[in-house]
């Protein structure tokens, strides 16, 4: 029982790092209809970022300035290349994107080195704490709340602002948000900022769980895309509801059986789309046609 | 996207050209020594063309077509290794497997469209590395499947064809290819391909002219895998062996993109055109660079967002595109 509970504990942590990343997956193709294949590189490049400057700001600044790294990073890769994509068959989007993390991920090799380095937790979240039902790493309980935390405030960003107001009207009619004089391609860039900040915060707490290494950026891809089909793409919720039973049954199943954990997310979604098409709480959209 | 089938007097010629230039290849001097190499092309231009069925010429972008390549490769590895050491046997496996599979999962995506369909088409072909990677008693696992050797072929007490020799090889795959190439001429200029062109233009009247279109969909979906599959059991039997890495998802932007530079999506032959110049160039880069991964990615993304319509199309002066 207290080994469930403790793989439980995992998978929830897992969940909340996937359902961060896969919200800033989810913002990029609601709104600009583009699978971002470089979404892993920035995720990727939040975590290098932040295991290069800790030693010298340390672990909150780090958090800080490195997902605005990420961001600037977004910001270029947005105006230089991505902004050509909007409004094409998505598998132009998707061979763009699909190219330039090809590229991408030798230019960390590059940087970088092609080995993994590991990363400390920071001193204060080292050990364990006694939480009363079981015993837990401190780490991975600042690094839930800390995902709590991201995913409340992007929704409240979403729900309670005027600007939120706009990029959800981007994604449902992005014609008549220009025809009512919103500066689309400003909106555009900014949604796309947004998603690589989420993208590069999500590598940073993740950094000490997993080791930094060059390939993380396409490991983190593959359930960000289960995980945003699953829970309807476009949808805020959805993709962190998806994202926490993607990290559970993972991490349930290592238990069980440990060499189908890989597929079982795979198998939820499957089931999942034949008996909801648009996942789980997806709706009817612009994507379809 | 070629001609109708009245005019395949004209057509039939580009066809012959490419036989006789991949026939000759072998004499040519100084380059004709790279057997191995023009073996690999003539694989994936089959596994190029299959799969151009489905996106040249349904419109349907699939970014998961690796998988059943994958599924060839492992299914002739399997058949060779448990059941029938042979040529045939481990090819007409391939072939099945890959063809199931393909049914099987275009039952599940022919209804999708557009974003949907890529994404799906990338989970379901990630599910089948896993397995590969996990199964280790089936699939080999980490290290996979070796000792597929090529055994002799032919007519017993007539002719045999030593394929372990690799000349002997090159040519019974292009045997192969040039049935296949065939196949998929007549297949892509049938009225069943002729109803898949119409959905790529446009599903809806295609469906109101009372076509069922997904199950069009689902058809070439099935049929473009067969022909990867077979691609993948040639491949196996090439290379002696079958890897997970063989079932990795930038197998499946490999061939997307070799059918998008030779032009596959307005020309019929492009996808041979790219698989000749991808796996050259990618052979040649790698060799003298390291780093070559940055370049390969940086060439794809200007080839995908300046000549979409690939090096046939600009030639043709076609810039349209189903990319645009």
């Amino acid at each position: 029982m207290m080994e469930l509970l403790s793989f439980a504990m995992n998978g929830l942590v897992l969940g909340l790092i996937f359902a961060v990343v896969a919200m800033g997956f989810t913002l990029i193709l609601g709104v600009m209809q583009v699978i971002n294949f470089t979404h892993g590189i920035l995720f990727a490049l939040g975590a290098y970022f932040a295991f290069s400057m800790q030693r010298y700001v340390g672990f909150w600044f780090a958090l800080i300035l490195a997902p605005l790294l990420v961001g600037l990073v977004g910001l270029v890769l947005e105006r230089l290349v991505i902004h050509r994509i909007y409004g094409s068959n998505p598998l132009f989007g998707l061979l763009v994107t699909f190219g330039l993390a090809t590229g991408l991920e030798e230019l960390i090799r590059m940087i970088w080195g092609k080995t993994g380095y590991s990363v400390a937790a920071p001193k204060f979240a080292a050990g364990s704490v006694d939480l009363g039902f079981m015993i837990y790493s401190k780490y991975r309980l600042l690094l839930a709340a800390l995902a709590i935390l991201i995913i409340l405030l992007v929704w409240l960003f979403l729900e309670k602002t005027p600007y939120g107001a706009i990029i959800r009207a981007g994604a449902s009619d992005a014609e008549m948000v220009m025809a009512l004089g919103k500066n689309l391609p400003r909106m555009r860039t900014f949604v796309f900022i947004i998603g690589s900040i989420l993208a590069g915060v999500g590598g940073v707490i993740a950094a000490p769980l997993w080791s930094v290494r060059p390939t993380m950026g396409t490991a983190i891809l593959m359930p960000a895309m289960i995980i945003v089909v699953l829970g309807g793409i476009g949808s805020f919720w959805g993709s962190v509801l998806a994202g926490l039973i993607v990290g559970l049954s993972t991490s349930i199943s290592v238990m069980f059986w440990a060499r189908i954990s890989d597929i079982i997310p795979f198998v939820i979604l499957i089931i999942v789309l034949l008996f909801r098409p648009r996942g789980l709480m997806g709706e009817k959209s612009v994507l379809e046609v | 996207m070629g001609s109708a089938p009245s005019r395949r007097g004209w057509a039939a010629s580009p066809m012959m050209w490419v036989l006789l230039g991949f026939a000759v290849f072998p004499f040519i001097p100084y380059a004709g020594r790279y057997l191995s190499l023009a073996t690999e092309v003539v694989i994936w231009s089959l596994f190029a063309l299959g799969f151009n069925i489905l996106l040249g010429y349904t419109g349907l972008p699939s970014f998961g077509h690796g998988a059943f390549f994958g599924i060839g490769a492992y299914a002739a590895a399997i058949t060779f290794l448990r059941l029938s050491p042979g040529v045939w046997g481990p090819l007409l496996a391939a072939t099945v497997a890959a063809g199931l599979s393909a049914m099987l999962i275009g039952g599940l995506v022919a209804r999708k469209r557009g974003i949907y369909f890529a994404l799906i088409t990338i989970a379901v072909s990630q599910v089948f590395y896993f397995v590969a990677f996990r199964w280790d008693e089936v699939t080999g696992g980490e290290t996979g499947l070796s000792g597929i050797d090529r055994l002799d072929v032919g007519i017993p007490g007539l002719l045999t064809l030593k394929l372990a020799n690799g000349l002997a090889y090159y040519y019974f795959v292009l045997a192969i290819f040039a049935v296949c190439l065939l196949l998929i001429w007549r297949i892509v200029h049938s009225p069943f391909g002729r109803v898949l062109q119409a959905i790529r233009e446009n599903e809806v009247r295609a469906s109101y002219l009372g076509y069922s279109t997904t199950v069009y969909k689902w058809g070439a979906f099935a049929v473009s895998g067969v022909f990867s599959g077979l691609a993948g059991g040639l491949y196996t039997l090439l290379i002696n062996a079958a890897f997970a890495n063989i079932l990795d998802w930038t197998q499946s932007g490999n061939v997307v993109m070799m059918t998008l530079l030779g032009g596959g999506t307005v020309n019929f032959f492009g996808p041979i055109l790219g698989a000749a110049i991808f796996i050259v160039s990618r052979d040649l880069l790698s060799a003298y660079w390291e780093s070559w991964m940055l370049a390969y990615g940086m060439i794809f993304v200007l080839v995908i967002l300046f000549i979409p319509s690939g090096i046939l199309g600009l030639v043709g002066g076609k810039k349209q595109t189903i990319l645009r």
